[in-house]
């Protein structure tokens, strides 16, 4: 007998849309609606992906889901939107996440053959939900999505910065090109969007772009970068391109191409 | 990937030791056989219940790309396989795509190399479509956490639940140099996984009852070159381990825990095809697991952990109590574990 999938619905409520952006993305598969899971002091919350999960699936729908300042609600965090939350391993990010699976009807375990590994992620502290229903396990599923979640944090969460005495950090200074000129030699060599540590220093330079009110120019020159240079570096990520492109339509900028 | 290789052993022991039936080319120079039996209404179970096996036995993921395929008849095989797919199992088209994956070394060349011929991959995709052969057994490897697990007919397909034991596990104090038992490995997916996370003094025993689950198992344990970390031992639960009773940082075992009168209606996939052997529990589900229970604290070193996979809610529930009641003296922090879908699916604790 066919044992048909009881699917609930998440309904997370919608998130306000007062971040400076809303960021959507093309939803390239249709997607299955996944159980929300509460989270349970029981539940067993695998605390490690490895290292060589990179996600393979790119084609991955994600969505946004709106987003807002960090820090709102999860214990710990009480520092309104500065939380690193790229800094953390991916025990202490998973640790902030509810996951959402398929639930099954019935027993689940030897009596079913599998039929999805869908994995969402919902980020607690700000709302945002990753997922990835590519792959063929459960467990890089959850990888994929969380490095998807990692990508979408840096995009989406904006963080004060005090422009009086800026100094880029360091993380943003990897991704930099080596013209740079306040790029000492010790950073190392330039990191690309395909590169895991490049979310963190995107997430810095939207920072910086949104600090600066979306002007190019000005965050060139605190990068010690000509405008030509910074706008390259933008343009060669399609997220993050987007992403400065939405924050500049809301200063009333025309966007880069 | 180095992990996906063929091992330099010759895969023989894969070979079922039943005689070959002729070749079971259910379409030769036909289309597919429009689908009157769709995946979700199941035909009547089939007259004889034995599985036919394919004409190869090797994983198909795991055979060399050495048949030449137009790009064209490539194209048109996945229109006719995609058009058997009812609008109702679209999870379908995922294993379509996921089949053509682990047939072709180089997709979009032309002509495409295929490690079957088209053939045998139409046989293959109407089989799992019609008469329910699960996929995991159609293309021979089920992906389990990071890792591509050979599985046939004959050995349990590991199931996304049990990925999680690994991590609660890997917690344990002392986990990577110890010592540990996979009671009724299957194909080995547990033992090999947690074989990878071991240090140098770290050990699994692999226990199984099943001729083919040992095979199964060492094929895996071969591939993912974890032979030095993993001893399989065929037998039935503790018999093979009394060399090391007392010695053991762990058990792990998922044992079968379906209930007997539960068998008959399992879903197609599952009742049909896979071994009654792996899923059949006895009375209530409970025999193996309260057998498992009895012996434990016999293999167990003070201090070891034991780890089981229940039917869930109600099973663990009782294991909990009656290990901390009846066994309270030799047990401690023993508790029911959740589920990705909150079901009480684990039952875990610790050897005084
Ligand atoms: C549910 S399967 C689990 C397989 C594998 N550990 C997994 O999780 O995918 C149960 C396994 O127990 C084995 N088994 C059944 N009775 C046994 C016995 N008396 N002694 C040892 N193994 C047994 C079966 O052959 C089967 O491989």
């Amino acid at each position: 007998m066919a044992r048909a999938l009881l699917l609930r619905v998440a309904r997370y409520p919608p998130l306000p849309t007062s971040l400076v952006l809303s960021h959507s993305q093309p939803r390239l598969l249709p997607l299955p609606p996944l159980r929300r899971h509460a989270p349970s002091p029981h539940r067993f919350v695998p605390l490690a992906l490895p290292a060589s999960s990179v996600s393979t699936s790119s084609d991955a729908p994600s969505d946004g889901g709106g987003g807002r300042k960090g820090g709102e609600d999860d214990a710990g965090t009480g520092t309104g939107g500065c939380v690193d939350y790229l800094g953390m391993s991916d025990e202490e990010l998973m640790e902030q996440c509810e996951m959402g699976t398929f639930k099954a009807s019935g027993p689940g375990g030897q009596h079913r053959n599998k039929r999805e590994s869908a994995v969402r992620l919902k980020h607690r502290p700000t709302g945002i939900i990753a997922q990835a229903v590519e792959d063929r396990s459960q467990h890089m599923n959850r990888a994929s999505a969380l490095s998807r979640l990692r990508t979408l944090i840096a995009l989406k969460v904006r963080r004060p910065i005090n422009l009086e005495d800026y100094t880029p950090p360091v993380e943003l200074l990897q991704i930099l090109p080596l013209k740079s000129t306040v790029r000492g030699k010790d950073v190392g060599p330039q990191i690309g969007p395909n590169n895991s540590k490049f979310s963190p220093g995107m997430q810095a330079l939207l920072d910086l772009l949104f600090a600066v009110e979306g002007s190019v120019s000005d965050a060139a020159k605190l990068l010690g970068l000509s405008t030509g240079a910074l706008s390259r570096l933008i343009l060669s990520d399609d997220s993050l391109r987007t992403a400065a492109n939405e924050l500049r339509a809301l200063k009333g900028l025309k966007p880069l191409r | 990937m180095a992990t996906l290789s063929l091992s330099s052993r010759p895969l023989t022991f894969l070979r079922p030791n039943r005689t070959k039936p002729p070749l079971h080319r259910l379409l030769r120079h036909k289309p597919l056989a429009s689908s009157s039996a769709s995946a979700l209404t199941p035909p009547t179970p089939r007259a004889d219940p034995s599985p036919t096996p394919d004409p190869d036995p090797t994983p198909l993921f795991l055979r060399s790309a050495s048949h030449p395929v137009p790009a064209a008849a490539l194209a048109s095989f996945r229109r006719r396989a995609a058009a058997l797919v009812p609008p109702s199992a679209p999870h379908l088209h995922r294993h379509l795509r996921w089949l053509l994956v682990d047939a072709a070394a180089d997709p979009s060349s032309d002509p495409a190399l295929l490690r079957a011929p088209l053939d045998d991959l139409e046989a293959m995709w109407t089989r799992h479509v019609r008469e329910r052969r699960p996929f995991q057994y159609v293309v021979g490897n089920e992906h389990w956490r990071d890792l591509v697990v050979a599985v046939r007919e004959g050995v349990l397909i590991p199931r996304p639940e049990t990925e999680a034991v690994v991590d609660m596990i890997r917690k344990v104090e002392g986990f990577a140099d110890g010592w540990w038992a996979d009671l009724g490995t299957g194909s080995g997916a547990i033992a090999v996984a947690v074989a990878r996370e071991l240090g140098h003094e770290g050990r699994v025993f692999a226990v199984d009852v099943s001729e083919v689950a040992v095979e199964v198992a060492t094929l895996n344990v071969q591939r993912y070159g974890v032979q030095g970390k993993v001893e399989i031992r065929h037998g039935s639960w503790f018999e093979p381990l009394e060399d090391v009773k007392g010695k053991l940082m762990g058990v792990i075992s998922n044992p079968p825990y379906i209930p007997t009168d539960d068998l008959p209606g399992l879903q197609p996939e599952v009742g049909w095809h896979e071994p009654k052997l792996a899923l059949d529990g006895g009375k209530e589900g409970l025999e193996h697991l309260l057998h498992l229970c009895e012996g434990l604290s016999s293999v167990l070193k003070p201090g070891g952990f034991f780890v089981f996979e229940t039917n869930g809610n109600k099973q663990s529930e009782f294991l909990v109590d009656l290990i901390s009641t009846k066994w309270n003296s030799s047990f401690h922090n023993v508790e029911a574990v959740l589920d990705f879908a909150e079901i009480k699916r684990f039952v875990t604790g610790y050897r005084r």
